[in-house]
């Protein structure tokens, strides 16, 4: 418990975000695709996932193994299959759709006046064959149909099933209240346990209906027998009542008027909520158990120093900072985001020690230290002065047997250099680079440059940081 | 005129005298007042041996192979015994101090270090007074 309310208090403002932005998307993914199959195999998807998890858990190798597989192919399979149904979800709403709206399931389609049309033909002994599309996309299936866009009724039925008619031998398409497509050609099933009786016109009905979730109407020629096709199955009506029912089955007339506006309200509530719930338990199980440490190099930043002193030494310029915090977070820490300073407003001349702690520290939300080092850090500052000092030739290599070399003159013979007071406290002397003894054979002069202390010392201004060496060699 | 001959006598007689008495009381006051006197330092070179109390190769750069380098001061003006330091520098680092006695009224002295493979690089000797006061430093190298 204590451990759960400790990660609730390191919430931060942009985790809130996170949780909130990723349960929204997953509600709008159920509100888009309810009542397709998608979600149906999404659930499948997270059933398995779910299968799998155990499996690792139980330590049940292969088990989990196939079941990553699956799911990895699964998620395939869904693009490829449902490509229609997300194609329609995503291209045929526009954006605010996609953000905001509530669809309703689909567009109320005149029952009263198909039924009365479909008995009327049947009546008549026309035959016909009606589609009702449902969430599919039947672009593909359907092929040659003519463009009519005339507003459904029973004398319109009647005249584009009409023998006379150029187009009555093909399928009429009808979404909501106007007959969207004549004359359009349905794939025939290739079922082999239909019965013989029945023609084309039933094989396409069935054909239609077994590769989408459209609802095909078909009406025999010879026997006036309505049919419906859904799904698997061809199922004959024996009275209009029976039709008037599956059509609003179809249409979801049904469904909505038992539910009412209100528990649909309540089933959308419900969504959010468990959108809510799924995507922070993810949150919570990513920074739970995603806890990653990691070692950092950073630069030791001495601020608020006297501007009067100089640092003249550090035992360290750099800390080790061991940090934890969930992987996504602690793989999106910025160096520029981590910081270690030291205040150096009451340190004095000499040597100053400093312990280095989490306070020193400066971290983004999230991240947490484990560890810094060093833990003691020593800043030696000191006032820089200008102090004289003389300057030697540093000789290397060997001089020839044969010759002495009797005297040296340096100009300048002393140089003003500036640092530390306890460094030049000690200093009297600052030497040359090394100067070769091998090449020499006779007196001669030289131009060497002084050899300072890097980051220490240096030269005063009019001093350069070359001398002249005059040499006298005599043979012994 | 023999007085005046003899006061001559006399005066020259007395002119010698002072003459004659003159140095050994300005010896006698030198002696009385060198007790805070530094004495004059002569010579003073670094060099790759002695030999009867000369130095041999007065030098500022010396071979490890030598094996020995020696410091040698002469001084005169020594009025009364006393002392002196040699202090040897390795690299602006004191290596070691020795100390000789200087005799009246001239004196030359050395010292001298054993050189090792260590001991390569700039050297400088100091040579002061009993007081610490640097009457010269000589500067040199210890190479291959």
């Amino acid at each position: 418990m204590n451990r759960f309310i400790a990660i609730l208090a390191r919430i931060r403002w942009q985790d809130a975000i996170d949780i909130l932005l990723n349960s929204y998307i997953l509600f709008r993914l159920y509100v888009l695709f309810r009542g397709t199959h998608v979600l149906r195999v999404i659930a499948g998807i997270v059933l398995l996932w779910i299968v799998q998890r155990v499996a690792v858990y139980t330590g049940l190798i292969i088990t989990s193994w196939a079941m990553q597989g699956i799911i990895a192919g699964a998620t395939l399979i869904i693009i490829i299959v449902f490509r229609n149904e997300i194609g329609n979800v995503l291209q045929a709403k526009n954006l605010r759709a996609l953000l905001w709206d509530f669809p309703h399931r689909r567009n109320l389609t005149p029952v009263q006046i198909l039924t009365e049309g479909v008995y009327e033909l049947a009546r008549r002994r026309i035959g016909a064959l009606i589609v009702l599309p449902g969430r599919d996309d039947l672009e593909e299936k359907i092929q040659q149909g003519i463009p009519w866009q005339g507003r459904l009724s029973r004398e319109m039925l009647m005249s584009i099933f009409w023998n006379g008619n150029p187009v009555h031998d093909g399928a009429a398409v009808i979404r909501g209240a106007r007959v969207d497509e004549v004359g359009a050609i349905l794939p025939l099933t290739l079922r082999d346990d239909l019965p013989h009786r029945l023609g084309t016109r039933h094989r396409a009905a069935v054909g239609l209906a077994e590769a989408s979730d459209a609802m095909v109407v078909v009406i025999s020629e010879e026997r006036g027998q309505v049919s419906v096709a859904k799904g698997n199955q061809l199922i004959h009506i024996h009275d209009n009542l029976e039709l008037s029912r599956m059509l609003k089955a179809h249409a979801g007339i049904h469904r909505r008027h038992h539910q009412g506006p209100r528990k649909e309200r309540l089933e959308l509530g419900l969504a959010a909520v468990l959108s809510l719930v799924c995507i922070s338990s993810i949150w919570f199980n990513f920074s739970r158990r995603l806890e990653t440490l990691i070692t950092m190099d950073v630069p030791i930043e001495f601020k608020h120093r006297d501007p009067y002193m100089d640092i003249f030494d550090t035992s360290d310029n750099f800390a080790t900072l061991s940090l934890s915090g969930a992987g996504a977070l602690i793989k999106s820490v910025r160096p520029d985001q981590v910081k270690v300073k030291l205040d150096l407003s009451r340190a004095g001349v000499g040597k100053n020690v400093f312990n280095l702690s989490e306070r020193n520290v400066q971290l983004p939300p999230g991240i947490h230290l484990k560890r810094v080092q060093p833990s003691v850090v020593q800043v030696i500052l000191d006032k820089p002065i200008a102090k004289m000092v003389a300057v030697q030739v540093d000789w290397s290599g060997r001089l020839a047997k044969r010759l002495i070399m009797q005297r040296v003159t340096v100009v300048p013979e002393q140089v003003s250099v500036i640092g530390a007071s306890r460094e030049l406290r000690d200093i009297s002397t600052i030497y040359t680079q090394k100067v070769a003894l091998g090449g020499i054979e006779r007196s001669g002069q030289l131009m060497v440059n002084l050899a300072l202390r890097q980051g220490t010392l240096k030269l005063s201004d009019g001093y350069e940081g070359k001398v002249l060496i005059t040499y006298l060699v005599h043979p012994r | 005129m023999c007085v005046r001959i003899t006061a001559i006598v006399v005066a020259l007689i007395g002119i010698v005298l002072a003459g004659m008495v003159e140095p050994a009381r300005g010896a006698n006051q030198a002696g009385a007042d060198t007790s805070g006197d530094v004495p004059r330092l002569t010579t003073a070179v670094m060099c790759e041996a002695i030999r009867n109390y000369a130095p041999v190769h007065p030098a500022v750069v010396f071979s490890i192979s030598a094996r020995k380098v020696s410091c040698f001061t002469a001084f005169d003006a020594v009025a009364k015994e006393t002392f002196i330091y040699h202090k040897w520098y390795h690299a602006d680092q004191l290596s070691t101090t020795k100390r000789l006695y200087l005799k009246t009224p001239r004196w030359a002295t050395y010292s001298s270090i054993q050189l090792r493979e260590a001991d390569k690089g700039p050297w400088r000797v100091e040579v002061t007074d009993r007081n610490q006061q640097v009457l010269e430093t000589l500067r040199f190298s210890v190479t291959d």
